[in-house]
């Protein structure tokens, strides 16, 4: 009762998936900024 | 509640059950009813795990978390992304591969049995604490609002969420919970777009959000290091990874959601998405916590939000002092926020900083006031540790809201409540028939029978879970309960699974023994030292690795020592 095998497709964006995490790295260091800004700004 | 809030709370709840019910259609195999035959998108599997995060206790809790603590809370979630990323890369591919029902399921595929075993025990009795406090957040609703007893109210979403799940199985789980998205998204944008409306005409939203800012309620990232403090950047993204990754790595609730996928593309990016799109609404839902605050300078908030408590300590002959101090606390309050307002109009530096200072002074009059209250809370024979942040934001809806939002709302959170429950319930009766009852009791039933048997696991979690619910409302704010409770047990399974990934030379009884190590070093942190619980994950982590790779060297040497033994890995000569 084991499920069959699947496939590995690449990504559909950024062309490889080590692309697309970093990518994801990237916005994670762009939301830390905003977010420190937004907590001086209103300070 | 009015007869549009009922037309409303109904008809999405109808609704969202049955078409969930309806796409389950032929969940009638163990393949189909516990991983839906892996067949499900990205989208459905990314959305999916999103409301099975964004539970009731989302809207409930840190709404009330940013109103008493402002928005850091934030900073939680800033491991995630990088979790997600080290899940999709390394993690996603070998459980596809493995070919298995369960994440313990490999677990024996690379040690042995035992560690299986203990593994999906340690799994068990986590998520069964969790599950019980996931199906208390919506009782705790409708007590405050129809004003039920939270028991009956427990047992009555427990039972409605275990037949739902008996029926459709994780497929019925994954399509109910793309719908309540997007319910869950409309009610948190109707709920801002409210509160906002609901200021006095003098105050912007411009001056709500500085008002929330002078008050320290818009604090998303703080930079200060305290191993102490729960919430500040470092621990978000040491702790918070640590934590993720352990949540949706060694986790069966989250691994049996992107084992549904299609392929190993779509079950990374329904993880990547994620990791997206999961800090913004956090903080959209903390922002809706701190705009309510705002609200509450205008309009005088109760001095706890918790009408049984007060109704019961209004007896008490030291409440009507420190009501009448609530009340002058609350007015100066008024006056400095409104003064604040003006001065930040006028632009004069100097005023701005005066009424500021005097802005704060007199919050921190109130929160001393509202502390004093808790206190007597639990002096007069309240429960210990009492905290009334889980009824700010329903206080808020119910009085406030016009009629159908309340509806709207409420649906929200009985929808992802049920959502939630049945994802938990659903993965503790996976890992129940998988690797207990199929590996332990009966090995030669035939698929019909795992079907049933999956079915009467549902069964008995649920009540199970419905039970520990009975205990959870002495367990403080429930977002911070269910994480903590996690992170008593999460650090060695995460331990466990980095070595099964990135150690081949450590073997089932180095891990096992370091897994029990690791477990004792976390519930003695918990117990014996003022750490915050963010980090037990990563000391449980180390203290399993640490345990396993020194009783695997110890074994290395002992077996290199022995004359005409080749080490483990080395290869006998041809």
């Amino acid at each position: 009762m084991h499920p069959s095998d699947v496939p590995d497709d690449p990504p559909p964006f950024l062309g490889t998936w080590r692309r697309v995490y970093i990518g994801v790295l990237l916005y994670l260091v762009i939301l830390i900024a905003g977010f420190y800004l937004f907590t001086l700004a209103y300070r | 509640m009015r007869i549009l809030d009922w037309i409303v709370l109904v008809t999405s709840l109808v609704s969202i059950i049955a078409y969930g019910l309806y796409r389950s259609r032929g969940s009638n195999t163990v393949d189909r009813y516990l991983l839906a035959g892996k067949s499900m998108p990205w989208y459905a599997m990314a959305l999916s795990i999103m409301a099975t995060q964004a539970s009731a206790i989302t809207f409930i809790s840190t709404t009330g978390q940013a109103y008493v603590d402002g928005m850091r809370f934030v900073q939680f979630y800033f491991g995630l992304p990088l979790a997600m990323v080290v899940i999709a890369a390394f993690v996603v591919p070998v459980f596809h591969h493995a070919k298995v029902y369960t994440a313990y399921e490999y677990l024996e595929q690379r040690f042995d049995a035992k560690t299986r075993a203990l593994g999906s025990l340690i799994f068990l009795a986590q998520r069964g604490l969790s599950a019980g406090l996931t199906i208390y957040a919506p009782a705790l609703v409708l007590s405050v609002i129809m004003g039920w007893p939270e028991q009956t109210t427990t047992i009555c979403v427990g039972a409605t969420v275990v037949t739902y799940t008996m029926l459709g199985g994780i497929k019925a789980v994954t399509w109910s919970d793309v719908q309540q998205m997007g319910i869950i998204l409309a009610g948190l944008v109707i709920s801002l777009i409210t509160v906002i409306v609901l200021l006095p005409k003098q105050v912007s939203f411009g001056d709500a959000v500085y008002l929330a800012g002078a008050a320290g309620r818009l604090n998303a990232v703080t930079t200060n290091f305290d191993w102490n403090d729960r919430f500040n950047i470092w621990s978000g993204l040491f702790g918070g990874t640590f934590l993720f990754l352990s949540y949706f790595g060694c986790d069966q609730s989250q691994v049996q959601r992107y084992l549904t996928g299609k392929s190993i593309a779509q079950s990374r990016l329904s993880l990547l998405f994620n990791a997206v799109a999961k800090i913004p609404m956090q903080f959209f839902i903390l922002f809706i916590g701190a705009m309510v605050f705002v609200f509450y300078l205008f309009i005088q908030p109760p001095v706890l939000f918790q009408q049984a408590e007060v109704a019961r300590i209004a007896r008490s002959g030291e409440f009507p002092a420190l009501n009448e101090q609530y009340q002058r606390a609350y007015e100066q309050r008024r006056q400095a926020a409104l003064a604040l307002v003006e001065a930040h109009h006028s632009g004069d530096p100097a005023a701005e900083q005066r009424q500021t200072a005097a802005y704060r002074a007199a919050q921190k009059d109130i929160d001393r006031t509202r502390t004093a209250t808790a206190k007597l809370v639990e002096s007069t024979g309240g429960e210990k540790g009492f905290t009334d942040t889980n009824y700010i934001f329903l206080s808020f809806v119910t009085r406030y809201l016009p009629a159908g939002i309340v509806g709207l709302v409420i649906a929200v959170i009985l929808a992802a409540t049920m959502s939630a429950s049945s994802g938990e319930i659903n993965s503790l009766a996976t890992v129940s028939v998988i690797d207990i009852y199929q590996r332990y009791v009966k090995r030669d039933g035939n698929d019909h029978h795992y079907l049933w048997a999956s079915r009467a696991a549902t069964l008995f979690w649920g009540a199970y879970a419905v039970f520990f619910a009975g205990y959870a409302r002495r367990l403080g704010s429930l977002i911070v309960a269910v994480n903590k409770v996690g992170s008593l047990f999460y650090g060695s399974l995460l331990g466990c699974f980095v070595l099964a990934f990135a150690f081949p030379r450590v073997r089932g009884t180095a891990t096992f023994t370091g897994m029990l190590a690791g477990e004792a070093a976390i519930l003695w942190t918990a117990q014996y030292t003022e750490i915050s619980w963010l980090w037990y994950n990563g000391i449980g982590c180390a203290v399993v690795m640490a345990t396993a790779l020194a009783i695997t060297a110890f074994e290395d040497g002992v077996a290199s020592a022995r004359p005409g033994r080749p080490r483990r890995g080395q290869r006998q000569p041809a």
